[in-house]
């Protein structure tokens, strides 16, 4: 039914039956590597993961790739100075980045709340959408 | 921790604000993730009965699936078909909109617009592992055009324009998706990103051909940071820490409702791989059902030890090319590259 050649797209962020997320590579030469295979995801996660990983100060080397853009997994190398196992620093990367979106979440229903009072609480949802694009329609 | 964020401007389809606090690869994460992670509703599937019109079929149905739905709280009030248990679409997972038109009036032409599609019932045939609660998380107005809302003051979306005695009759079918598979899902019109609009972090380089400050005027988010000295050193160390977004949606969602989905997403993210590195694949059946974002069956466990993955990148050919080698040297498997290196027709 679909184009022969033409992968389904959702094969490229949804992962298939017995498909699991994440494979854990442990470096047998380098101590305290290990990389991470991250399947059917992008540079959206996997930047976010180096540069919190980068932060961390016992980790020495945090770094990614796609290796192909077609193929829909990203490689994450971490090295660490051998306080921590490099999965628990990138377990340590994930909560941090979780306590920032939650401080976020937090910091914008605030300033959500503040701009409805703002504009006076109801007329907000009454708030037509802007239309400026269809003015000389 | 210490991240913070100020709203400049909030409308319902748009708002402007600073964070503060974050990196950049937290900073574009976001960006990427309210542009192409936010599920929304479109049509996807469109059943031609009649088309009379000058336009082919192809190109109103394109034309249709780019009409922006009302999509509100869409990642709960709607299943993906490819996740819903029904045999070909029910009220859960698939919204139907019919188009039924024909112009009778002699002498001038009419315009279909957004504005003709019609939302109609669809059937409540769920399969068994369907509870039916997404229906009651959806608003009044879930699935109708964006033009058809009781809030939208402009136009609607013009899809044809018929003579006299032309017809069209359409069955459309509005699916869950986000914008990795179409642009047509994402919520998003624009999503307007900017830091260190000084470049004092010289992450870009202007070209100019006589006067560099003549030619690039400053953007207004300057006046919310210092300007540099004329004989300041570089800062080697420095980081970027005030983003200035702009976030503009279709009408699908509320610039709020992105905002925030968007957040929730990041941390699922998050949440998947913490799960997945505190359950590390055994052999041993696992009841892994919790997993926050999507169900993970077991891999198998292959004979060295390694955890392999049944299915890592396309899988197997789908022209039955066999053993799926791919180009030698290449290091990845092209499901249309033979065995022999060519390419197969």
């Amino acid at each position: 039914m679909a184009l022969a050649n033409l992968p389904d797209r959702q094969s490229l962020y949804v992962l298939q039956d017995g498909e699991r997320g994440l494979e854990i590579i442990e470096d047998s030469r380098i101590p305290s590597a290990a990389t991470f295979r991250v399947f059917k995801q992008d540079h959206t996660l996997a930047n976010l993961l180096r540069s919190q990983l980068l932060l961390d100060e016992s980790v020495i080397f945090a770094g990614y790739k796609v290796p192909h853009p077609l193929e829909p997994y990203f490689l994450l190398k971490v090295q660490t100075n051998g306080t921590v196992a490099p999965s628990r620093a990138l377990k340590n990367a994930c909560i941090a980045v979780i306590a920032t979106v939650t401080n976020l979440e937090k910091r914008f229903e605030e300033q959500f709340r503040d701009k409805e009072f703002d504009l006076g609480g109801a007329e907000v949802q009454q708030q037509p959408f802007y239309s400026d694009a269809y003015a000389d329609f | 921790m210490n991240s913070t964020v100020t709203i400049r401007e909030l409308k319902r389809d748009k708002c402007n604000f600073v964070l503060r606090g974050v990196n950049l690869g937290f900073a574009n994460s976001f960006r990427r993730t309210m542009m192409a992670d936010i599920p929304t509703v479109a049509i996807d599937l469109v059943e031609f009965e009649s088309n009379t019109t000058v336009l082919p079929d192809e190109f109103i149905a394109h034309r249709l699936g780019m009409i922006p739905l009302v999509s509100t709280n869409c990642d709960e009030s709607m299943k993906y078909t490819r996740e819903c248990d029904c045999v070909e679409g029910c009220s859960l997972c698939m919204i139907e909109l019919r188009i039924d038109f024909r112009c009778d009036r002699p002498g001038t032409t009419m315009n279909i617009t957004s504005n003709h599609l019609e939302i109609r019932p669809m059937p409540d045939n769920w399969g068994p592992g369907n509870t039916g609660e997404e229906l009651a998380k959806r608003t009044p107005e879930f699935g109708i055009p964006v033009s058809k809302s009781k809030d939208f003051s402009g136009f609607p979306i013009l899809i044809a324009s018929l003579r006299k005695g032309q017809e069209l009759k359409v069955r459309c079918y509005a699916k869950k998706g986000i914008a990795k598979d179409h642009a047509k899902w994402s919520p998003c019109t624009a999503v307007g990103f900017e830091y260190d609009p000084y470049n004092k972090l010289r992450h870009t380089s202007y070209w100019f051909e006589t006067d560099k400050a003549a030619e690039w005027p400053l953007s207004p988010n300057a006046a919310e940071e210092d300007a540099p000295l004329d004989d300041e050193p570089f800062d080697y160390d420095a980081e970027p820490d005030r983003f200035y977004y702009n976030v503009e949606t279709d009408g699908s969602l509320t610039a709020k409702e992105v905002v925030l989905k968007a957040l929730a997403d990041m941390r699922s993210r998050a949440a998947t791989i913490v799960f997945n590195i505190d359950n590390p694949p055994t052999s041993d059946a696992m009841d892994i059902s919790e997993a926050p974002m999507a169900q993970m069956p077991l891999p198998t466990r292959a004979a060295n030890g390694s955890y392999a993955s049944p299915s890592t990148g396309w899988g197997t050919s789908p022209n039955g090319s066999g053993s799926g080698t791919g180009g030698q040297g290449t290091g990845w498997a092209s499901p249309n590259v033979t065995a022999a290196g060519g390419w197969a027709v």
